[in-house]
């Protein structure tokens, strides 16, 4: 049931359509409307979160491309995030590169990266596959802190982004700067998911021996899906660089690259929408946990043992990973089009 | 179907104003810890300072892969600031609020908190990590918003804009134990040959990077630096190799756990005794003397910027009451008296700023307010932080607030003391600009 | 030539430390073909529960350590049953994320419980290292070395003439045909998991006593991912040769080419191995091969 009673198709291009009722486009610029004048009324605190949402979500769309959509098992996420944040923190500190040639380049060589990385994927898959991702995370962040150029351990300072003699000093600026970038990826990657190459990538997830059976060139798809997830992680590691100002390679660690598969899976995997609701889900649980709900335990509880309320945060993120997992793994988007069909349904929906 | 359609409305409606009223509510959950005190009333009668809170920004590395230096430093600088507001009445009758947030050991959260941080109107702003202050310092530095870093690495305070050393850094550990082991300890002619081994962070980099500044002044031949991991269970290789070099004095920059794997591994190959080995204050704990073995660690040298517990300074029975009171588990760790030291200096600059400033300059809680703390504050300091560790006093040019370590040795499986305040130099970074281009002012 | 012999008994003897977390590893594979991924998690988790028992509490060893087994039966049996066996037949991607998610909430609930993450077993060898030759080696190594050839003599025997362990090479080789034989898959599933938790126990015990107890001995749970990649994921025999490789890998490999290359190199051969060995020989040494072709 995806669609609205009464609504039919009679065109292959209705039958394709993202947005196919007015109730449809309706919402998605009420939706646009509320996200771009969000600066409007958050505080600082509120759009430093937004941003780092933002980030966080073009990067997990590059993993659910190559995760969800191609079934490419990738727990090296943070690695090529890394690369793309280096590389433009490279370009503009070192060689004073403007900041969209840093941009690009960083999705780039990251992709490029990621397309090197992912060339197991040929003979493996699976759980050999998952190792060679972490292995990869483990070489990358290595030899980031061994190159000299990149400012190895001390890390590097990252100006501020510009465009023409535009600064992106402000969080507001950068909110925009982020946002414009993170709606261009979610309707890259919809849109992705209709066209022949999005056809191929499920096909090689669900059986990718019936789809070699049927023409589709293993080789360039599972590269491909390398190449523009760890492009995606790329640009979103630009824009980490130039959003938070200096770069460490301890940001980057492979409990990061866990969280992002959590994020994706308790989204939803290969859905568009998932990415969004995962990454909102888990970030703001983060933020809330770490400024409101943690200091007012450690005040309540002071006779245990001191700090005890470190390991809430990963006991939380531990149990709703297996919760979401034993209970509802396709995620909280198929939870979403449960309810749509029954909310349309209603009162059917049985 | 009618209803539908109206229901439909009224939702989206509603998730609208969810969304819009977000900030909102997350703005008004309540300040993290006690006491709240109302803003001053703008009444005809003065008010009275007790009503008049300062807000002192915080950002703690309590969970995470640091937690066992973030949580006890946690504890030392919530334990002071309690002791300041029971005892003392606060700063000139003012309570001092802490205002913190535990950033994980997570550079995105620390850059988030800060900023939020800004938002709550805080004076100035603490880290007891250098990794987590060099993610908040390019927000800080460009917002004015001045930071105190406990423990520090040379980038954050190269060049000086407006973040400051409690203490002395890494690299400072390395040039204070080099002086003294050259005027002290090494009896021989020409030049001794040292041996670094750093962990693979700022912290064994920063030893480093001090090491390749200043070894042609000090006299000294480095012939090797070896890295290792924080997790490492074996340096055997490393240590065959420096074995070979016959070096005389081997430093180590790094954290407790693979210090004493390192010097295990020397006392296991015949190395140590023989040698002599100096740590940096990061693995110079009873951390490491529990994980090696008393026998192993005797008369292994480091140095240390703070005093050791039991020592017979003015603030120590205040410090150990509290530690005992409180957090008895932290009791023996030097990270609590580096951040209870932490939180004496905060609330002197709070105190001068008062002074310097007035209150209701401060209470704004904006830019104007943050450089008036930094001029008045923290650039006025000469405070002897009831001599937990060396005095603190700002020079011009020099973001180190505390320039001195005393050099101590492991006897009897007890660290102490061999000399009184050394003071450290500041290691011209900028005078390698090739090396540390970090250095060069912007 | 001493360097040469101090770097290969190291090697040896640090490799088989990666083979004894390997073989915990091999055991979960061996008996269900689930990649336990939450290894890290498990070998921190025992060692400060073992630490809970002989220093806060204040157990002397003999009674320390059988509690600290009975535990490590315990929670295996717990994450088989609420976290694995919901999801049996599932997809990988579903088994891989559960092991991950259960190694987080190990890891918090190490620091939840004991949040000061840095302690030390109380020490059971002397210092003094033992003298093979002109090389040393401390003791804890030996004994960790010893520790890991019994357990993998037991292991294989166990697989090979218990009816237990022939079942459980059974279940791994065909889930279904072993339920038509009337043999509870999920019975062998809870005792493979609760196998590979002591194993994981012991080796966490035998790894803090050299290195101390910190979050390192997660780290020291990857690199073992490189000793069943190069030996083979279901293969004991495997782990027990490719550890003593990797040892020697990282501290030959990197003793010589350290000073020509980057610092710290040794830290990075295992993974470097991981992805050569992906490349050539992705079913390790001796584990079983996977033919699929069209």
């Amino acid at each position: 049931m995806g669609l609205p009673c009464g609504t039919h198709n009679y065109t292959y291009a209705q039958d394709m359509a993202i947005m196919r009722t007015k109730t449809h486009w309706a919402l998605l610029i009420a939706l646009l409307v509320l996200l771009f004048t969000f600066p409007l009324y958050g505080g600082g605190y509120w759009l430093g979160v937004a941003n780092l949402i933002g980030i966080t979500l073009i990067a997990a769309i590059g993993l659910n491309i190559l995760l969800g959509y191609c079934g490419q098992l990738s727990i090296g996420h943070a690695g090529f995030i890394a690369v793309g944040a280096y590389t433009t923190a490279v370009l503009t500190n070192v060689f004073h590169l403007p900041f969209l040639v840093g941009l690009i380049a960083a999705g780039f060589i990251a992709g490029f990266i990621g397309l090197i990385f992912g060339i197991p994927s040929l003979r493996v898959k699976g759980f050999y596959l998952a190792i060679a991702t972490i292995a990869a995370q483990f070489i990358i962040i290595w030899v980031i802190n061994h190159l000299g150029i990149t400012g190895g351990f001390m890390g590097i300072a990252v100006p501020q982004a510009s465009i023409g003699g535009f600064v992106f000093d402000s969080e507001a600026k950068m909110f925009y700067l982020i946002m414009v970038i993170a709606v261009l990826c979610t309707f890259f990657a919809k849109n992705l998911a209709r066209t022949r190459i999005g056809r191929a990538f499920v096909a090689v997830r669900d059986n990718d021996l019936a789809a070699e059976v049927m023409g589709v060139n293993l080789f360039y798809y599972k590269l491909l899906a390398f190449f523009i997830g760890c492009f995606l992680a790329g640009i979103a590691g630009a824009l980490l660089a130039h959003w938070i100002g200096f770069m460490n390679t301890e940001q980057f660690t492979l409990s990061e690259s866990i969280l992002y598969i959590g994020m994706i899976i308790i989204g939803g995997l290969g859905t568009a929408l998932g990415p969004i609701v995962g990454v909102i889900f888990i970030r703001l649980l983060q933020q809330v946990l770490t400024t409101i709900v943690l200091p007012l335990v450690e005040a309540a509880f002071p006779a245990l043992p001191a700090g005890f309320t470190s390991g809430i945060n990963p006991i939380l993120f531990g149990v709703i990973i297996v919760l979401f997992l034993v209970l509802e793994p396709r995620g909280i988007a198929h939870r979403w089009t449960l309810f749509k069909a029954a909310y349309r349904l209603w009162p059917f929906s049985y | 179907m009618k209803g539908k359609r109206f229901l439909i409305v009224v939702g989206v409606l509603l998730l609208a104003l969810t969304f819009a009223a977000l900030p909102f509510i997350g703005a008004c959950a309540p300040a993290p810890t006690a006491p709240t005190a109302p803003t001053a009333p703008t009444a005809p009668t003065a008010p009275k300072p007790e009503d008049q809170p300062l807000k002192y920004g915080m950002s703690i590395c309590m969970t995470g892969v640091a937690a066992e230096k973030g949580s006890p430093m946690g504890h030392g600088k919530l334990d002071a600031i309690k002791y300041i507001n029971d005892e003392l009445g606060g700063v000139d009758g003012h309570p001092i609020i802490a205002d913190w947030y535990d950033n994980a050991y997570n550079a995105a959260k620390a850059a988030t908190i800060v900023k939020k941080l800004m938002d709550d109107g805080a004076l100035f702003f603490t880290t007891n990590s250098s990794a987590m202050m060099s993610a908040s310092m390019a927000i800080a530095n460009s917002a004015g918003f001045s930071g105190i870093a406990s423990f520090s690495s040379p980038p954050c305070t190269n060049p000086p804009m407006h973040i400051y050393a409690q203490m002395p850094d890494y690299g400072d550990d390395f040039a204070a134990f080099a002086n003294y082991y050259m005027a002290n300890i090494w009896k021989g002619t020409g030049k001794p040959k040292m041996a670094l081994e750093i962990l693979n962070n700022s912290t064994g980099y920063g030893a480093r990077d001090a090491a390749t500044c200043l070894a042609d002044s000090l006299g000294i031949e480095i012939v090797a630096t070896e890295e290792h991991t924080a997790t490492t269970i074996s340096e055997m290789d490393a240590m065959t190799r420096i074995k070979a070099l016959k070096p005389d004095v081997l430093f180590i920059s790094s954290t407790p756990a693979p210090t004493a794997v390192v010097i295990k591994n020397a006392y296991e190959l015949g190395m140590y005794p023989g040698i002599v080995i100096g740590c940096a204050h990061a693995s110079y704990t009873k951390a490491l003397i529990d994980i090696a073995g008393a026998k192993v660690v005797e008369g292994v040298y480091g140095v240390f910027p703070t005093v050791n517990w039991g020592d017979d300074v003015p603030g120590m029975a205040k410090m150990t009451e509290y530690c005992q009171k409180y957090h008895a588990r932290d009791y023996g760790n030097m990270d609590y008296i580096t951040s209870w030291a932490e939180a004496l200096i905060g609330a002197q600059i709070l105190k001068l700023a008062v002074e310097n400033c007035g209150y209701d300059a401060l209470a704004k809680g904006d830019a104007a307010a943050w450089a008036c703390v930094e001029k008045n504050g923290i650039q006025k300091l000469d405070y002897d932080v009831q001599g937990l560790h060396g005095p603190v006093k700002y020079t011009p040019g020099d973001n180190r607030l505390d320039k001195s370590v005393r050099v101590f040795v492991i006897k009897n499986g007890v660290i102490t003391p061999v000399t009184g305040w050394i003071e450290a130099p500041r290691i011209p970074y900028e005078k390698y600009p090739d090396k540390f281009p970090w250095a060069v002012p912007k | 030539m001493a360097q040469l012999t101090q770097f290969t008994i190291t090697g040896i003897t640090v490799g088989m430390v990666y083979a004894l977390i390997g073989l915990c590893f091999a055991l979960v594979w061996k008996s269900s073909g689930v990649a336990n991924l939450a290894i890290g998690g498990l070998v921190l988790i025992f060692s400060w529960f073992t630490y809970g028992m002989v220093v806060q509490i204040g157990f002397p060893y003999w009674i320390g350590l059988p509690l600290v087994i009975i535990f490590a039966l315990a929670l295996g049996w717990l994450i088989e049953r609420f976290a694995l066996r919901p999801l049996i037949a599932q997809p990988i991607l579903s088994l891989i994320t559960v092991t991950l998610g259960i190694e987080f909430l190990l890891e918090g609930l190490t620091v939840f419980i004991w949040p000061w993450m840095v302690d030390a077993l109380p020490p059971v060898f002397p210092p003094e290292p033992f003298h093979l030759g002109q090389a040393v080696v401390a003791q804890a190594y030996i004994w960790a070395a010893v520790v890991s050839l019994v357990l993998f003599g037991l292991l294989t025997a166990y697989f090979k003439y218990n009816k237990m362990g022939i079942a459980m090479r059974a279940t791994a080789d065909d889930q279904f045909a072993v339920q038509a034989c009337g043999i509870p898959v999920t019975r062998i599933f809870s005792n493979a998991w609760m196998f590979a938790c002591v194993v994981a126990a012991i080796a966490g015990i035998l790894i803090s006593w050299i290195g101390g107890l910190t979050y390192g001995l997660v780290e020291t749970g990857l690199k073992s991912f490189s000793v069943v990649i190069l030996g083979g994921l279901d293969s004991f025999i495997g782990c027990i040769i490719a550890g003593p490789i990797i040892g020697l890998a990282e501290n030959i490999g990197g003793g010589y080419l350290t000073p020509f290359i980057w610092g710290g190199l040794k830290d990075i051969i295992p993974y470097i191995i991981i992805i050569i060995v992906l490349f050539i020989k992705p079913y390790g040494l001796f584990g079983e091969v996977r033919i699929e072709r069209i």
